[in-house]
Formats: C-alpha cells, structure tokens, sequence
C-alpha cells in the first residue's frame, strides 16, 4: 500500500461521510474494508453521488457497469489510483 | 468557467440555485427501495392487451391469508425496502390483503382499474387505469362509462393520480380525457402501452404513432400544467424508436445479472402464492422488453442513471424533473416542482 493510495482512502472515507452525512464515524476511524452495501447500507443511488464527486475531484469517470464491483472505500481508491496512472 | 458540454463538473451544474434546490429535493428519496406483489389472480374485467393474463404468473395460486401477507412484508422491510407497488390483477378485489401490507410498509401505490373503491385507510398513492375515452374503454375493456365511475369512485381523493395509457388507437382522445380530468380536479400522468412478449395487435406502437403521442403528450403538459404530471424529458424518453431498455439499460433482474447492487439486488416481484422467480423479475413482468416504454419501468431506470446525466445543466436539469415527476406519480405527499428543462433532449449515451 503506498502512501498516494493511502491519502486517496482518506479522502474517499471523507467525501462519503459527507455526501451520505454519516454519523459518529470519521475518515480516520472508517474502516476501508467495510463492505458498503451490506455494512454501511449504500445503494446504487449514493455511489452515483459518490461517484459524481469523485468525478469531480479526481478526474477519473467511473462507468456504471463497474458500480458493483466498488465495494470498499479500499477498493474505489485504488480504483481511483489506477485510472489515474493508466493502469485501467 | 466551462465552455463545452463535457467540461462541466457536478459543482458547476449545482452552481445553478434551481438545480440544486431541485437535487436537494430528489436526494432525500434516495432510500425508496421497491418490490411489487401480485394480490390477485383475478380481475373484474378484462382489457386487450393486458400484461398480467400472459406467461405463468396468472396460474398462480392466491394466497388469501393476511398474516401470510403481512408476514413477507415483515421479511420484506427486514431487508431493506421501504416501496412497494400492489398489482396483478386487480388489488380492488382483495383490499383486506393490501391494507395488511400499508399497516407494515406504509409507504407505496396500488395500481387499480379505479372501477372499485379502495378504502380510504389505504393510505397509497392510487394509480387509475385509463385507456381512451368510454367508447374505447368499452371496446378494449369491456367496461361501460369507465372514466365516469372512476371519477366518482375517487373525487377529491389525494391519494388518485389517472394514469392514461397511450396506444395508437387513442392518441387524439387523450384531449378530451385530460380536459374532463383537469375539469375534476384530478391529477393525471401518462404510460405508453408495452406489448407482452408475443403481443402483435393494433394497441403495438409504430414510429408514426410515437410521435403523434410525442406530439399530443406536449401539447397536454403545456395545456394543463396544474393537471399533468409529466416533464419534456418524460415526453422524450417514452417516445423514442427506442425502448427504454436500448436507451437507458434495464436495471431490473430480468436483464440485470448483477445481485451487488441496486435493482439487481433488492427488486423482487412477487406472485400471488408469494413466490417469486428472479428470470422474470421486473416492474411489468411478461413485457417484451424491446418494446417497453412502460411508466413504472422508466421510473426505476430512468431515475438510475443520474451518472450519465450528469453532464451539463440542461442535461442534468431533464433528468432532475423526470425524477421529480416520478416521485410525484408514486409518493404520496410529494409536490411536483415547476419543470426545469422544457427543451427536448436526447437521452445521453454511457460513456
């Protein structure tokens, strides 16, 4: 894990407690791992907010048939991190 | 400052106050999570046409045990959804079966042939079938004087929205429908009939009577804008050569594999021995799915792709009042904002 992938995950705990105003946790104490459908309660309609955001901020379009498989903050900032360095 | 269509960020289109007090708006929806039920395998009359008599779902058996009811919709919440819409054939006939599902999930909408009061209590947002005038309402439906008694069966009720199903066959009644409805007080919003797999009759849509509805939908919204629940957007995405499959890409079971998210899955339509059967799961089951401009169906899938939409705030804007009429049509309470795009717009490709 590298330290760009690490601040992406921040910053990516960040923008969905923001956008869907989750509570008593912070980007330091969310759990990257955590599934975000079955443990956080997401839906389709807030990773598409999500999305948008991070559109907005990182540059990088998320297409929606890859929506399922971001089920992690872990998961979407290397997603992130990979698109951004022409990996994907 | 953004010059071209593809330089807008989501900030820049919520820049705009209208666009994000209207987004404010939808977003606090986001949770409805929808299943429909089948209540009923019978129907007290029989309309042309009519999806629910094609395929298998009509053999079930009926489940008339209103614990067994409200016990799946206890299974039902327990698992996320928060909407469900009462169906097939004629939920009317069966009013016990669906006040035991509003006393468990109090949100949702019964869609009813109107020709049977549903009780009041029931506090849903009722869908009202409309097929032409009575002349051919008695011709498709077999029904004398429909539109009359359905009015009478619902005058003054909130919870009434008349859902005028276009056919090329009736396109220019739905003037004298919609006069006689705005008349009333009565609130009404439009589907475009869905042939059912195998259904080759006169009620199929044609490119020619896609646009003569196109044409007669936006002459009706500017007419009677305190009558008619509907935007341009709506007008473009039911009237297209395409069906809202080609265009938006179905998000319901039957042609969505995925099960990680969304419709895929949490939508479920249940039969009337509460079983269900992922294959032929969605909104109409049984509707060819080329063929499908059905309202229920855009409302899902249509509202599921703000992403694509999110490209300029025309764009954006279309999809903001296609989302905002959506949830007029089907949440009781919710008032239907001023339209924000009355121009036509093109439904965006994925990129």
């Amino acid at each position: 894990m590298n330290i760009e992938t690490n601040q992406t995950i921040s910053r990516v705990a960040e923008i969905i407690i923001d956008e869907l105003k989750l509570e008593d946790v912070t980007p330091e104490t969310f759990d990257p791992d955590l599934d975000l459908v079955d443990e956080v309660g997401v839906d389709s309609m807030d990773l598409a907010t999500v999305a948008l955001v991070l559109r907005d901020e990182y540059g990088v379009r998320i297409d929606e048939d890859d929506y399922p498989k971001l089920t992690t903050v872990r998961i979407i900032a290397q997603y992130l991190d990979d698109k951004r360095n022409g990996s994907e | 400052m953004a010059t071209t269509r593809e330089e807008y960020t989501f900030a820049d289109i919520l820049a705009n106050p209208h666009i994000k007090e209207r987004w404010q708006k939808v977003r606090r929806y986001f949770f409805l999570r929808e299943s429909t039920y089948d209540m009923s395998n019978r129907c007290n009359i029989r309309c042309q046409g009519c999806y629910y008599y094609v395929g298998d779902k009509q053999f079930a058996p009926e489940n008339r045990d209103e614990q067994a009811w409200r016990n799946l919709l206890l299974k039902e919440k327990e698992r996320g959804i928060t909407f469900v819409v009462l169906a097939g054939a004629e939920p009317s006939l069966v009013a016990d079966l669906c006040r035991a599902c509003y006393e468990v999930i109090p949100l949702g909408a019964i869609a009813t042939n109107g020709l049977i009061a549903i009780p009041a209590d029931i506090d849903y947002r009722i869908h009202i079938s409309v097929w032409g005038n009575d002349r051919t309402s008695e011709t498709i439906r077999g029904a004398a004087n429909m539109l009359g008694r359905q009015i009478a069966n619902y005058h003054d009720d909130p919870r009434a929205v008349f859902i005028y199903t276009f056919t090329p066959d009736n396109i220019e009644e739905a003037r004298e429908v919609t006069a006689t409805l705005a008349d009333c007080g009565q609130s009404i919003s439009f589907n475009m009939f869905s042939a059912p797999v195998g259904y080759r009759g006169p009620l199929q849509h044609t490119v020619d009577s896609l646009k003569k509805t196109r044409d007669v939908m936006g002459e009706l919204l500017s007419d009677y804008p305190q009558s008619v629940l509907y935007s341009t957007y709506n007008i473009v995405a039911h009237t297209e050569p395409q069906g809202l499959h080609d265009l938006f890409s179905c998000s319901y079971p039957r042609r969505n594999q995925s099960t990680d998210i969304g419709l895929g899955r949490s939508f479920r339509q249940y039969r009337t021995d509460l079983q269900w059967d992922r294959e032929a799961a969605c909104c109409v089951p049984d509707t060819d799915c080329d063929d499908c401009r059905h309202y229920a169906a855009g409302s899902a899938v249509v509202t599921a792709r703000m992403y694509r939409h999110a490209v300029d705030p025309e764009t954006f804007s279309a999809w903001l009042d296609y989302v905002d009429t959506y949830l007029a049509v089907w949440v009781r309470e919710y008032k239907k904002g001023q339209n924000l795009c009355n121009t036509y717009i093109h439904p965006p490709v994925k990129k």
